[in-house]
């Protein structure tokens, strides 16, 4: 092992060495490493080196399992992991097996088991839904997940956890290790994948990534700025950039941004035809993958992308990454930035474009993120029935389980720690006689009891139908976008065609098209050109991070006065100073409240800086705390930074008035009045009824009658709400509600900390630096582009205007 | 359960629209309503989905209730009365029919009803037909263009009603037209489209509490 260092001239890093020692005393663990450190080398070799010094502890067959969470890192680590087999001179067989492998690849597997399997968290499930798999694992030694921290707070990090404790149960002296990145809750997230009573060890690199941040500043400062506004005018700027690198991705948030900065980079550059691509989750798979081969060959200059490529294998050529508007988390800024420089030692190079002027406080904010290594915590799901219902069929479906021992099994993982007895009766009794009350299930046979006692699935048709839909990634309705001679483009949205008339123009995969007709799922269209609309997907919109938000408060205070370091808050210097002219500039221990009255009316603004999702709970939460005083109606529009309540009539607040409406009692009680919890349950359904098994997402074969079985969520929750309200699933629809979307506790937090704050009430007659994107949002949301720019031009000509007229 | 009803002037026919989704035929004395989807909920059980049976019994209740409200002697079904396959659900309209023996029971043809026409006619229908016409009007499942007036249902129509403060509903609805009506889908366990475009059509939206003109 040593001459094999030796050969590759390489030193191992502390960590490393710390792990195969660890990992030859027989421990489990968690090694956190920052990428482009050898962090799989240092588990991996570590079991190598366990077998070559005790080869008879380790029998014929499986040896290690391998889960990553992207099919297409795989490939690229079992290639590596097998070269290094090959050089050390051992006859191990590395493979993967996941959906991309080849069937005939598969049931050789099955027959013979390679010594070493690379799986993802779905496979892994497939792999216990066999029959026969108990001999699969006779002889494994050690499960390892890699990149945990992006398992961890999602629900496939649950399907880790049963997994391992299944397999934990068939082996209990199986190892477990984990590799992750640097998050905030490292503790927890190893008490999470090894809440076991062994031997276990957190092994936490020194070695640290560089990254250098670097600010796109506008040429000129706008003070009212608002939201996308920048981007054409950046894209001159951006193009020297990629000009000067070997390769870049240039980062972007939304899918339909990246299709609006494709455009505006070949625009500004027009060279770069052939030289830049598209990358994002609606592009036909071929496509990307075409796009992945050739950033990793250096044959493309620049990828424009989205979180599409947060994750995945190395790119060597990438030595640029560009951040299109705000990244709304420290740990996703910085491992966007680490897709660039990726030997160790090498510097991330990154730079921050704004979409307007104010977020560049956000770059200020990184800064300090990154350099005091403030990285957002993941948390972990508990008591997450949807995906225990699925994985207790793929038990039985696999060979089966008896209910007390599988009980303590279930229960001895993390996120199933505090079920009851009750709530394990309730899970039985849903895949075997439909739920609580039998008679209302004839003919329901998921899951049976055999006459040896053990559960097990008998149908056929059930046991093909539920290994189609093992998992727990639900995808949205959505089109296929066709040429009419063939010819696949990608995806669309359903709700985004449905609004479409023949002859409309959009935009997808950088191409201008020309919906022509739907038929069958499929969305037809010619190729055309000129004019045409980006589609807007769902779900584009992340959640601002906590850490981020405060930071951002932090940063906005010390604007007034910044620090000569501070090149972006000097930059934004007569923004500030309008700010301050106008309105204020909260400090950390205020709370802004802005009331501007207009020609079109009254608008109430407000400025917590907890991230859109957070003031859609907060504001929808105001305007029932005002209704409350006096009957009055409100349009709400928010975006990261703060919120509006817009009202045609004046909204009379006393200053007392204001303080009894951002009053913590009874906080709770009137979120849960002001919004229609049952609705967002509805939505949040939609991932459990699928998960679940109510809703099937693949069928099998093309028989005639396969849509017989579609039946929509929000179908069934309606049915479950009046048959069957205490329905395990449906009340895991409210808890997530309630701990994800309206994210309680941090609600609670924010109102804690506006209560002990200075509320600071101002009143202007025009809008200021603040509330001018907000404002700019909501007008989005009910216009169309053209009509847009042209309002937005009155709107700060007036401001202008009121200005003048004062001074 | 409350009916309320909506009458209608069409196609020089007096025409009563109910709350609970079928259409009284004051003339006729007959009931006409569409997509029942029978045995879908055991369908569903069938292949590990467990959806409560009550969804079912719940529809079977207000189609008994109708009948004996508006004392009918003819109901016509324009379409899928049967989900999929027989399986006790659809039992379970056999013993509801023998309960009406004195009421005749038509059924139109539909993309689902699927299963042998004699099952059919053993449940206690009466007749069955690919397309059916009484009084002048003309009764198939789905809708297509035709000389006549058209009663038909098979795409489950909805409306999109949006309130003030942003929130919106989604209704089933009546869609009426100088010469069609569809009917929504008279079962509760089934989805809605609210993306049909008939021309110069009015959506009559129903509710627990009423029936909302919608043009």
């Amino acid at each position: 092992m040593s001459s094999w260092l030796k050969d590759h001239s390489r030193t191992p890093f502390t960590f490393q060495r710390q792990s195969w020692e660890k990992i030859y005393n027989g421990y489990s663990g968690m090694v956190v490493a920052p990428t482009g450190f050898g962090k799989t080398y240092s588990v991996f070799i570590g079991i190598l080196i366990d077998y070559m010094n005790r080869p008879q502890s380790y029998k014929k067959g499986l040896k290690l399992i391998w889960i990553t969470p992207l099919r297409s890192l795989a490939k690229d680590l079992a290639r590596a992991m097998q070269e290094a087999i090959d050089q050390i001179g051992l006859d191990w067989v590395v493979e993967v097996r996941n959906g991309d492998t080849d069937i005939k690849i598969k049931q050789r597997q099955s027959k013979q088991m390679p010594d070493v399997l690379l799986l993802t968290p779905e496979s892994l499930h497939l792999l216990i839904a066999q029959k026969g798999r108990d001999k699969f694992f006779a002889h494994l030694k050690a499960i390892v997940i890699d990149e945990w921290h992006e398992l961890l707070s999602s629900k496939r990090g649950v399907m880790v956890e049963l997994a391992t404790a299944f397999l934990r149960s068939q082996r209990p002296q199986l190892l477990i290790w984990g590799i992750t990145a640097t998050i905030g809750n490292l503790d927890e997230a190893m008490q999470v994948l090894i809440p076991y009573d062994v031997k276990k060890i957190k092994i936490v690199a020194k070695e640290k990534k560089l990254i250098d941040i670097i600010s796109v500043f506008p040429p000129e400062i706008e003070i009212l700025p608002w939201a996308g506004h920048l981007g054409g005018k950046l894209g001159d700027q951006v193009v020297p950039i990629i000009l000067d690198s070997k390769s870049t991705i240039v980062f972007t948030n939304t899918r339909s941004q990246s299709e609006y900065w494709y455009q505006i980079l070949l625009d500004a550059y027009p060279d770069f035809a052939g030289q830049l691509a598209l990358h994002h989750s609606s592009i036909d798979i071929n496509i990307r993958n075409w796009i992945e081969e050739a950033l990793s060959e250096g044959r493309l200059k620049a990828v424009v992308s989205t979180s599409s490529l947060d994750l995945g294998v190395d790119f060597k050529p990438v030595d640029t990454v560009v951040q299109i508007g705000s990244s709304k988390g420290v740990a996703r800024f910085m491992q966007r930035a680490g897709r660039s420089g990726h030997s160790p030692y090498a510097v991330s190079k990154i730079y921050f474009v704004p979409t307007h002027s104010l977020e560049l406080i956000e770059v200020s904010a990184l800064k300090e993120a990154v350099k005091t290594n403030l990285i957002e915590s993941r948390e972990p799901i508990v008591l997450c029935y949807d995906v225990l219902v699925q994985f207790l069929v793929t038990v039985a479906l696999g060979g089966g389980f008896t209910k007390e021992e599988f009980y303590s099994v279930i229960q001895s993982t993390y996120s199933f720690q505090w079920m009851t007895a009750e709530d394990w009766d309730w899970c039985i009794s849903f895949i075997t006689v439909g739920g609580k009350i039998g008679r209302n299930y004839e003919e329901f046979h998921k899951v049976v009891k055999n006459e040896e006692g053990l559960y097990v699935v008998e149908k056929r048709r059930i046991a093909m139908l539920h290994r189609m839909n093992i998992g727990v990634i639900v995808s949205d309705a959505m089109l296929k976008v066709k040429f009419l001679g063939g010819g696949y483009i990608g995806m669309v949205e359903e709700y985004f065609i449905s609004k479409l008339k023949a002859g409309d123009k959009f935009i997808l995969a950088g191409r201008v098209l020309e919906f022509i007709r739907m038929k069958e799922m499929t969305a037809y269209v010619r190729a055309s050109q000129g004019k045409a609309i980006t589609p807007s997907w769902l779900g584009g919109r992340l959640p601002l991070s906590s850490n981020l938000s405060a930071l951002l408060r932090k940063k906005l205070a010390e604007s007034k006065n910044p620090a000569a370091r501070e090149k972006e808050l000097r930059f934004l210097h007569p923004l500030v100073a309008s700010q301050v002219d106008k309105s204020h500039i909260p400090s950390e221990d205020e709370f802004l409240v802005e009331k501007i009255k207009t020609k079109e009316g009254y608008h109430l603004f407000m400025y917590p800086f907890e991230g859109r999702l957070i003031h859609e709970v907060m504001s929808s939460l105001m305007a029932y705390r005002i209704s409350q005083l006096y009957p009055i109606s409100f349009s709400m529009a928010m975006n990261d930074y703060g919120f509006e309540l817009f009202s045609d009539t004046d909204i009379e607040l006393s200053e007392d008035q204001l303080k009894y409406i951002l009053r913590k009692e009874d906080m709770m009680k009137d979120v849960t009045a002001s919004i229609n919890a049952a609705e967002m349950a509805k939505r949040k359904f939609r991932d459990i009824a699928v998960i679940g098994g109510y809703v099937i997402q693949n069928q099998y074969g093309k028989q005639q009658n396969n849509r017989s079985l579609q039946a929509s969520s929000g179908i069934i929750f309606q049915v479950l709400e009046e048959h069957e309200p205490n329905n395990l699933l449906l009340r895991q629809a409210y808890t997530e509600v309630f701990n994800q979307q309206l994210e309680e506790p941090r609600l609670v937090q924010a109102f804690e900390r506006i209560n002990s704050s200075t509320i600071i009430y101002k009143f202007t007659d025009s809008f200021t630096p603040l509330s001018f994107p907000i404002k700019v949002d909501s007008l989005r949301q009910s216009l169309s582009s053209e009509d847009l720019s042209a309002r937005i031009q009155r709107m700060q000509e007036q401001s202008k205007r009121l200005n003048r007229k004062r001074r | 359960m409350i009916i309320h009803e909506q009458e209608i002037t069409w196609a020089a026919h007096k025409l009563t629209l109910t709350n609970q989704k079928a259409i009284y035929w004051e003339k006729q004395k007959t009931l006409i309503l569409s997509d029942l989807h029978l045995g879908k909920a055991a369908h569903f059980r069938r292949h590990g989905i467990p959806i409560p049976s009550q969804i079912h019994h719940k529809d079977l209740d207000i189609l008994e209730k109708l009948i004996l409200h508006y004392q009918v002697d003819k109901v016509i079904i324009v379409g899928d009365l049967i989900h999929a396959n027989q399986n006790g659900e659809v039992l379970d309209f056999k013993n509801f029919l023998q309960r009406f023996k004195e009421v005749q029971f038509l059924l139109i043809k539909g993309n689902h009803d699927r299963i042998a026409e004699r099952k059919i006619m053993d449940l206690g229908i009466a007749g069955i037909y690919d397309s059916y016409e009484l009084d002048g009007l003309c009764f198939v499942h789905e809708p297509q263009p035709c000389e006549g007036k058209l009663i038909s249902g098979h795409i489950h129509p909805g409306v999109t009603v949006r309130l003030p403060t942003n929130k919106h509903f989604r209704l089933p609805s009546f869609v009426v037209s100088e010469d069609m009506i569809i009917l929504p889908a008279f079962s509760r366990f089934t989805g809605l489209d609210t993306k049909q475009v008939v021309q110069k059509a009015v959506n009559y939206a129903v509710l627990d509490t009423g029936i909302m003109v919608i043009k």
